[in-house]
């Protein structure tokens, strides 16, 4: 049993200093190109990583999330989710690049208009 | 003791709950919030016609971006001669309890991103019937996925520390007592679609993984395992068989062959 908590205690250390060390996204929001807040109206969110059709739900999932961001459509191929800003909402790119992070990918650039 | 997760011929998933190999860990885990459940049936066809059925029912939560856990448990049923369990009967595996951490992930363009985890936990004393041995044991390991166009690479590694005496009529070359490790590599390509465009489709890939473990008593195995995954939006199912290339089990007995059935969700 002497052993178990050795091992055990060795393991949580481990973990522990793996946790604290934990990076953050890629690209912090500052380095985002784009509007630091999104007034009403159509806009293309630039995503890196993307690599399977789960990628799909997830962004969708946590894109919905944010208040005032309806009817995200992820374009696998180019790496854009189109999203509709509504009812004077103004998400913020802090919390659309969070929200995309959560999801597990990369934010790289909002683009005003639906290409 | 119940056989590890990724000694099965043929499956785990960073956030993006990616492309995910069947039979062996993926740097991969749910958003934070988000639950996967895993259903993995798996038939394993010893020497002398002796056939072990397995059902796992696996659970991924994600804690926060990076942090998950995940919780699985076997459930079995055998068809043995004496003095193992006889005809029909069921039992339980132990319970794989994980912390999953990831400590990279690299986005490198609309597709193509590199990502690694590392992984804690323990093997809970949840077995019965006579199939495993029930024991604590820890166990660490990590994993590394690669995913550029149509390929995905995934390379991970386990080890556990076997806290048990070894059972007398062991099953699996992980029930002898030892510690051991579980060394994986896996390949897929996707088939289908050839790119990706903007309609919704399921993804199909062709996989093969070399999964093998090795004791500190100098035994071990290796399996090669070709698979099929289908992933769609919400779904991903996955097909696969184990078939073995070197064996060194005595006293436990040779594995011939193994099929691999599952089915993962996304809530």
């Amino acid at each position: 049993m002497h052993r178990i908590h050795v091992i055990t205690a060795a393991l949580c250390c481990a973990l522990g200093a793996s946790c604290a060390s934990t990076p953050r996204p890629t690209s912090s929001p500052a380095a985002i190109s784009g509007p630091n807040t999104l007034t009403d109206g159509r806009y293309t969110l630039v995503v890196h990583g993307m690599s399977c059709p789960k990628c799909i739900s997830n962004v969708e999932m946590q894109l919905t999330r944010i208040s005032g961001i309806t009817s995200p459509i992820v374009d696998m191929k180019n790496g854009f989710v189109r999203v509709e800003v509504s009812g004077g909402k103004s998400p913020t790119k802090d919390a659309i690049a969070n929200a995309i992070a959560d999801s597990g990918f990369t934010l790289v650039e909002i683009r005003g208009g639906v290409e | 003791m119940t056989r590890a997760i990724n000694l099965a011929p043929l499956l785990l998933a960073a956030t993006a709950a990616a492309q995910e190999m069947p039979g062996m860990p993926s740097a991969t885990a749910p958003s934070p919030g988000v639950l996967i459940p895993r259903l993995q049936g798996r038939v394993w066809l010893f020497e002398d016609g002796q056939t072990l059925i397995e059902e796992s029912v696996r659970l991924e939560y994600g804690l926060a971006r990076d942090l998950s856990i995940s919780a699985e448990l076997p459930i079995y049923q055998g068809f043995f001669d004496a003095p193992r369990p006889s005809d029909g009967d069921i039992g339980f595996g132990d319970m794989d309890l994980l912390l999953e951490l990831r400590i990279l992930r690299e986005d490198l363009n609309a597709i193509d991103t590199v990502r690694a985890s590392l992984f804690a936990g323990a093997e809970l004393p949840t077995a019965s019937g006579g199939f495993a041995e029930p024991t604590l044991n820890p166990c660490f390991g990590g994993v590394f996925s690669s995913i550029t166009g149509r390929h995905g690479f995934d390379v991970s590694g386990r080890f556990t520390f076997n806290t048990g005496e070894g059972m007398a009529s062991p099953l699996f070359l992980t029930d002898l007592g030892d510690d051991f490790a579980n060394l994986d590599a896996g390949y897929a390509y996707r088939i289908h679609p050839e790119a990706y465009g903007e309609e919704r489709v399921a993804a199909w890939y062709l996989t093969v993984e070399l999964n093998s473990v090795w004791t500190t008593g100098d035994n071990h195995e290796i399996l090669v395992s070709p698979g099929l995954l289908i992933e769609a939006p919400t779904y991903a199912i996955e097909l696969g068989v184990g078939i073995p290339l070197s064996m060194e089990v005595d006293p436990a007995p040779q594995v011939e062959f193994a099929f691999l059935a599952g089915v993962r969700l996304l809530f």
